[in-house]
């Protein structure tokens, strides 16, 4: 849980500080931080038994 | 150029350093890097062809987790997977720290998050060889049923995936160590880590589907 929001968090800030570089390598690399952060969020979520609990 | 960007600070002397190359090396540099998203744009339909089969499976399925032998199999260990994905997820992070690190200049620190990226993919490898031999001991296999073949394949796949990136990486740093990137030229390295990224993302979708739905 403590691990999936210091990696979150971390991912969050790396997008935001990459945000306004250009070129396609930039544009995938903040697709695809944004996708992580959300990955985060939902192990996050299963980790507290929010998501994922049959 | 190292000289030349020397009076700009943080990422203006990156963009500097990044531009500061001769015309033909960027048309080439360009190129790849659209190259290399389309392999990755193609590896996405891989993984999507399959992530259909599962969810079309699946929802064709009178009930989930289906029966085997006479009693239900059991749900996958969330718990776990959210462990190990976090692992994963934190690899991605170091692997992006480590290309900032190289774009500044930072080669120390470049080895040491490209280092802790390996090993914490290793890691992930592990744990899903553990979980693997979990899943095992529910009777689930490849061949018995549809739960089984999905889960094995596509977890199999990305985990070839992420086997491919570790030793991708390594490759990656003993061409640094050996002088093949400068400053100004690292395509290997941004290559490097849109597919550890890449790798990370996917992992995203299949936790969803296998842990979360």
């Amino acid at each position: 849980m403590v691990g999936a929001v210091i990696v979150g968090s971390t991912a969050f800030v790396q997008l935001k500080n990459d945000w306004g570089s250009r070129g396609i390598d930039a544009i995938v690399t903040k697709i695809l931080l944004g996708l992580m952060a959300l990955g985060c969020v939902l192990a996050f979520l299963a980790a507290i038994n929010v998501l994922g609990a049959h | 150029m190292a000289v030349a960007a020397a009076h700009l600070d943080g990422h203006a002397a990156v963009r500097e350093r990044y531009n500061d190359v001769d015309p033909v090396y960027k048309e080439v540099r360009d190129l790849r890097l659209t190259g290399f998203v389309l392999f990755l744009l193609s590896d996405c339909i891989l993984f999507a062809s399959f992530i259909f089969a599962y969810v079309y499976s699946r929802d064709a399925a009178p009930i989930w987790p289906p029966f085997l032998n006479g009693h239900q199999l059991p749900w996958f260990d969330t718990s776990f997977a959210a462990v190990n994905s976090v692992i994963l997820f934190g690899s991605g992070v170091t692997m992006h720290f480590a290309l900032e690190n190289w774009k500044h200049l930072n080669k120390q620190k470049f080895y040491m998050w490209l280092v802790a990226t390996i090993v914490l993919g290793l890691g992930f490898l592990g744990g899903q060889a553990h979980e693997w031999t979990g899943v095992f001991a529910t009777g689930l296999t490849w061949n018995n049923s549809t739960m089984g073949a999905s889960f094995f394949l596509l977890t199999g796949l990305h985990g070839f995936h992420v086997l491919v990136g570790t030793i991708f990486l390594t490759i990656l740093g003993l061409q640094a160590a050996s002088g093949v990137y400068t400053g100004s030229k690292y395509f290997g390295l941004t290559a490097g880590t849109l597919y550890w990224h890449f790798v990370d993302v996917i992992w995203v979708a299949l936790f969803s589907l296998f842990y979360l739905w």
